[in-house]
């Protein structure tokens, strides 16, 4: 905590910063005073919770911190979830915008400057009171803090400062803080930010240029970019400050994720997981989180409304593959590629490599190495960790797989133990989809439901778009 | 014949029946661990009554802790607290199976060995419970500003819980009762955590909440109810994250 303040104090413009940060908390102050005669704290947290209910990534993991002692709260690396909504996602954290007042027009946002919504605003002092009370009954593990651009982003970007400023030296919080970096805000501005910060993150919003220009015209690549760079490069100067000076203050410990908005704009699969991958590899992201895209809004320039909800199993094999590329060393070209752009609706990503790359299997359990037993489908880095440690104090046999983790209804195609398979199986494309199907391999409730029915051209699982090809791919498959 | 040494259902009583039949024998045939609360008598056994004093669980403690690791230890701990009624037995063979390998410390990499992967089974299950905890443990504030919690977990978790949140609120006077196991844990702000076992401790101080408590509540259940997105509400997907037994304790499902 002592380090926060060393680090504000460090430059004299700091001061001069101070003091008019607390003019501005006054401002906001007054202001309040105005909206408060008609609005209570509940209210505002129902609307401002409403409006960042969009927002993914409500994850508090990266940071370990213990507590020094001196005030509330402590960090752990693997994060907790505190709840789970009823949309099956976890409460982490006190997911709320800062106002939902902006003076962008970006077609697929609910806060956007041409929707008639009651628009409202915190000020610091509710959110630290907030914060700190929930935080000391454990109903949360810290604070996501978004916002929609009030005035200008550099306004907005000083007032989320203000709050977390108040929240980290006044209130001596030390639980964990993700907040959002404003395109556009002075640079000074995030990195001060950054000090305060577990995780910051800054929306692509969409995975193409292109996509943006027609969805989020006041938004550009350029200006999503810099402080994405701004904040890896800040990561890797304080990384050697850290290694020098073991009190220096961290900067960002829980590293930068992104995200983007999935079915909106009529990327293909492979091209929004080559986004991902040059995210990962250029920008260093910890993370990248995908979101279905929601009808919330009416606009000609959006894709047409169905009842078919949100394409949540399209956004789900995204997920998959986006772990394929982080924890089991896949790269994007193996998993997908121009002529087949799409994934599989039936099989997640990795029982589809595997499908397609029968060549590389059996695989011997007790001698393949570890990054081969990584692309066994039904293996996961958990048993195979598991697995190369056992296997040095004994000889590993299918139901000791199976007490470690390992799902044999499906990686049974694809092991043998001592030379020899579990069942006779057939190596064969084929003969695996089909046992593969048979065995009750849960199918996702689209292709499920699909049964039988009246065959019509539009007779697709929830994907519009590209629905003939993903249906084509689909009927191929199997 | 087998010697069953019998002992409380405590990390004390249970390291005292480990200090007891660690000197009988050297083979999994040749001794065993029950509990008086849930022993069912075997033929063609001995039963001992292990007399259950600290000592003997210090040096099992400090035993395991010097030839196998901490990490090992780690594991058995939390393998001692769990509800499972034949920990001790999975205990004992996986101290005596580490004998025989050459390397100790590594008894936790041996999976394949039954008694072995039964430990490494109720540490994860104690474990994850505890991690559950947590995160879904409920504090409200009473009346003299005391933080109060309970819970209903089936192992006896509240000392990994403890450190966790002595750590985090270390300027709180909190507390946190185990009603399954009937144990208190309190924390006086500034001060070490303490474990209570209770005897009909009169708990009519806990339905003496603070004015503002209802206040946050009522906010805590509306930002659950807000957060959700209607169009992709799964409620399978809820309960295989949070199990219904959870609920009951916490505030926004009551």
């Amino acid at each position: 905590m002592f380090a926060y303040i060393m680090e504000v104090y460090r430059t004299n413009v700091c001061i001069c910063y101070i003091a008019q940060m607390q003019t501005l908390v006054f401002e906001v102050y007054k202001m309040n005073m105005r909206i408060q005669e008609s609005m209570s704290m509940y209210e505002k947290l129902n609307i401002l919770t409403d409006a960042a209910k969009y927002d993914v990534a409500c994850t508090s993991s990266g940071t370990a911190r213990k507590g020094d002692g001196t005030g509330m709260g402590n960090c752990e690396r693997s994060g907790i979830c505190h709840s789970f909504s009823a949309d099956g996602r976890c409460i982490s954290l006190l997911k709320i915008l800062f106002t939902n007042e902006c003076i962008y027009d970006c077609k697929y946002c609910i806060n956007r400057r041409s929707n008639d919504v009651v628009r409202t605003s915190f000020t610091p002092d509710e959110i630290c009171a907030l914060t700190m009370e929930f935080y000391r009954r454990n109903y949360i593990e810290g604070l996501f803090l978004s916002s929609g651009i009030l005035k200008s982003p550099d306004y907005t970007m000083e007032l989320i400062y203000a709050a977390l400023y108040k929240l980290r030296t006044e209130c001596r919080f030390q639980g964990y803080i993700h907040v959002k970096a404003i395109p556009g805000a002075d640079q000074e501005l995030v990195r001060r930010t950054g000090f305060l910060a577990d995780r910051m993150s800054v929306n692509l919003e969409l995975p193409t240029a292109e996509g943006l220009k027609l969805l989020a015209p006041n938004k550009t690549r350029k200006n999503i970019l810099t402080p994405m760079r701004l904040v890896q490069n800040r990561m890797a100067e304080n990384k050697q400050e850290v290694a020098l000076y073991r009190n220096a203050p961290r900067f960002v410990p829980a590293g930068q994720s992104t995200q983007m908005i999935i079915g909106a704009t009529p990327e293909t699969d492979y091209q929004i997981i080559q986004v991902a991958e040059s995210l990962y590899q250029k920008f260093e992201l910890k993370r990248v989180f995908y979101s279905a895209f929601i009808h919330v809004n009416e606009d000609k320039a959006l894709p047409a409304r169905t009842d078919e909800g949100p394409p949540l199993l399209r956004e789900h094999r995204l997920y998959q593959a986006d772990w394929l590329l982080r924890y089991y060393h896949f790269q994007a070209s193996e998993l997908l590629s121009e002529e087949n752009p799409n994934f599989n609706v039936v099989f997640d990503p990795k029982c589809n490599w595997a499908l397609k790359n029968l060549g590389q299997f059996p695989v011997e359990i007790n001698r393949a190495d570890y990054k081969m037993l990584l692309r066994v489908p039904g293996l996961g880095y958990k048993s195979a960790v598991r697995i190369v440690k056992a296997r040095r104090l004994g000889v590993l046999d299918f139901p000791d797989l199976k007490k470690m983790g390992v799902v044999l209804k499906r990686a049974m195609y694809f092991i043998t133990c001592s030379g020899k398979m579990l069942y006779p199986t057939r190596l064969e494309e084929d003969y695996i989809t089909r046992n593969l199907l048979d065995a009750g391999e849960r199918l996702p409730e689209e292709v499920r439901n699909m049964g039988y029915r009246q065959l019509s051209l539009f007779d697709d699982v929830r994907f519009t778009e590209d629905g003939l090809s993903w249906k084509a791919r689909a009927g191929g498959a199997v | 014949m087998k010697k069953i040494y019998l002992c409380s259902d405590t990390i004390t009583g249970l390291f005292s029946a480990i200090y007891d039949a660690w000197e009988t024998g050297r083979r999994e045939e040749e001794c065993g661990i029950a509990f008086r609360e849930s022993m069912e008598q075997e033929l063609f056994c001995e039963y001992y009554e292990t007399q259950e004093t600290e000592k003997k669980a210090r040096a099992v403690e400090s035993m395991i802790k010097r030839h196998l690791g901490r990490r090992v230890y780690w594991d058995i701990y939390h393998a001692a607290l769990s509800g499972d009624r034949r920990k001790g037995d999975a205990i004992l063979g996986t101290m005596l199976a580490a004998r025989q390998i050459p390397d100790s410390t590594r008894i936790m990499e041996h999976l394949s060995h039954p008694q072995v992967e039964r430990v490494f089974e109720l540490s994860r299950n104690v474990g994850g419970e505890a991690h559950s905890y947590k995160g879904f443990l409920r504090f409200k504030e009473l009346e003299n500003g005391v933080l109060y919690s309970e819970i209903t977990p089936k192992n006896q978790v509240l000392t990994c819980l403890a450190p966790h949140f002595a750590d985090r609120l270390p300027l709180e006077n909190w507390m946190i009762y185990d009603k399954t196991h009937r144990m208190f844990v309190v924390h006086e702000a500034g001060k070490k955590w303490v474990l209570i076992w209770d005897e009909g401790i009169d708990r009519s101080f806990a339905s003496r909440e603070s004015e503002q408590e209802l206040l946050y509540a009522r906010l805590w259940k509306s930002f659950c109810r807000t957060i959700a997105i209607e169009s992709r509400t799964n409620p399978k997907c809820q309960l295989s994250h949070l199990p219904l037994r959870y609920r009951g304790d916490m505030l926004e499902h009551m």
